[in-house]
């Protein structure tokens, strides 16, 4: 496991992965996207609008989830100073942004025709605006320092305090009576979802995954590549 | 002993600069007077309207007035290499931190305390409420303090974007600035308002614990790479 701390050994682990990955993430992609759209029935209430879950819910999940990364990696980076975990904060951090956008902007496509309104002040719906607003200054706070050593080290201490919103958007649903529906995969009992609905679902949120760490996996090498060159 | 000794040092140092740069945080009470008289000229003296959202009006300009004061936090010291200073007489940058905090919500909180009535008077609003803003505001401060000092230790470096202390305050007040109101509108309710009072604790607690830590670390890695 040294590949996730060590900047050579994750070169070196990601060109071995790397191609396999495209493969996997375009084959579960096309699979989940034949799932979704053909062989997935339509909800008796909702239509066919619920097709939207197929990427608004892993969106988010990928969305909270590269928040913990990177707390995490905030966490070992400063606890153990390890340098590349803060190259790891500094090229996922966009993607984190991009899917929490994407988790905002299908919700409300959903939410117009099923709630009547794109937007309501509830606190799921709050809870991930902020957020994207906290991605947003992450990226804008490492950006406006110029010295890289401070900025990376001062994100790092923004993110551990900016990962007391996570688990408010994990159980904003559940403290208060918010219109957004409450979890019905992620919880101790068995999922409350019909399985042809679960399995088109898995195979996006595993098709989208693949797509984030592939991304990732491209962003972290054109970082480490932009430090060696300094 | 010598510890007590240097702390309170640190504290009456402090205290006699914010004494002696009396105008400027009269200033900063005057953007929050002006600030409220601008937003009666923008809505129109409407008596019923102020009662509803004269709270929420308050608690956002004591907020942006915030925003104002958090160069006042480290950034003089970090810049005339004070920190390193008072950091040799034994004191820790955590310690420096909380003296620095204490002192500042003395000096740039407390007296909102004086001023709220006369915003609730330039509102026209209900006395009745004033108890419950006050208990409120108790609260709130001191979280918008812990929030400051952590914006302002992570600024020190950053010369180019002044705007970016202000949205990390913004960002990590708005739980503040939503329990904070909402007390007043349930204010009929007794058993609500000790829910949201308890919330409001358990978040100052929260970020009492966390900001000296915070403000310390981002001091700390700012000192080392000046």
């Amino acid at each position: 496991m040294k590949f996730l701390i060590n900047p050579n050994r994750f070169i070196k682990f990601s060109d071995l992965v790397f191609k396999p990955l495209i493969c996997l993430s375009a084959i579960f992609l096309l699979i989940g996207i034949v799932f979704a759209f053909f062989l997935s029935p339509n909800d008796y209430q909702q239509g066919a609008t619920v097709r939207i879950m197929y990427i608004h819910v892993p969106a988010a999940w990928i969305a909270v989830l590269t928040f913990l990364i990177m707390t995490l990696y905030s966490i070992i980076g400063l606890a153990f100073k390890i340098n590349f975990s803060f190259i790891i904060n500094s090229a996922i951090a966009p993607i984190g942004a991009i899917f929490t956008l994407i988790c905002i902007v299908t919700g409300s496509l959903w939410g117009k025709p099923m709630w009547g309104t794109w937007w309501v002040w509830d606190a799921r719906l709050t809870s991930v605006a902020i957020l994207f607003l906290l991605y947003l200054i992450i990226i804008f706070l490492k950006n406006s320092i110029t010295n890289i050593n401070v900025s990376e080290k001062i994100t790092a201490v923004l993110i551990i305090v900016g990962s007391i919103n996570l688990p408010i958007i994990k159980f904003s649903v559940d403290w208060w009576n918010t219109l957004h529906q409450p979890a019905s995969i992620s919880k101790l009992s068995s999922p409350s979802i019909d399985p042809s609905m679960l399995r088109p679902l898995v195979i996006m949120t595993i098709a989208l995954m693949l797509l984030a760490i592939v991304i990732g996996i491209i962003r972290i090498k054109a970082e480490i590549l932009k430090r060696k060159l300094r | 002993m010598s510890s007590f000794n240097s702390i309170l040092g640190v504290f009456l140092r402090e205290s006699k600069i914010h004494y002696r740069s009396f105008f400027h945080i009269l200033s900063i009470f005057l953007f929050f007077i002006l600030s409220i008289i601008i937003f009666v000229f923008a809505v129109g003296s409407n008596k019923e309207l102020f009662n509803q959202i004269g709270v929420g009006i308050i608690w956002t300009i004591i907020l942006l007035s915030n925003t104002l004061s958090i160069k006042k936090f480290f950034q003089n010291d970090f810049d005339d290499n004070s920190l390193i200073i008072i950091h040799m007489s034994g004191l820790s940058y955590e310690i420096i931190a909380l003296i620095k905090m204490l002192t500042i919500w003395m000096f740039l909180q407390a007296p909102f305390f004086i001023i709220l009535p006369i915003a609730f008077l330039l509102l026209e609003m209900q006395f009745d409420n004033l108890k419950i803003v006050y208990l409120s505001f108790l609260i709130g401060s001191v979280i918008i303090t812990c929030i400051s000092a952590i914006s302002g230790s992570m600024n020190l470096l950053n010369k180019k974007n002044f705007s970016i202390g202000g949205l990390i305050i913004m960002i990590f007040s708005i739980p503040v600035i939503i329990f904070g109101v909402n007390i007043v509108n349930v204010s009929n309710n007794i058993e609500i308002i000790k829910a949201q009072i308890n919330i409001l604790l358990g978040i100052m607690f929260f970020f009492l614990a966390i900001s000296p830590w915070a403000s310390g670390l981002c001091i700390k890695i700012s000192l080392q790479n000046k």
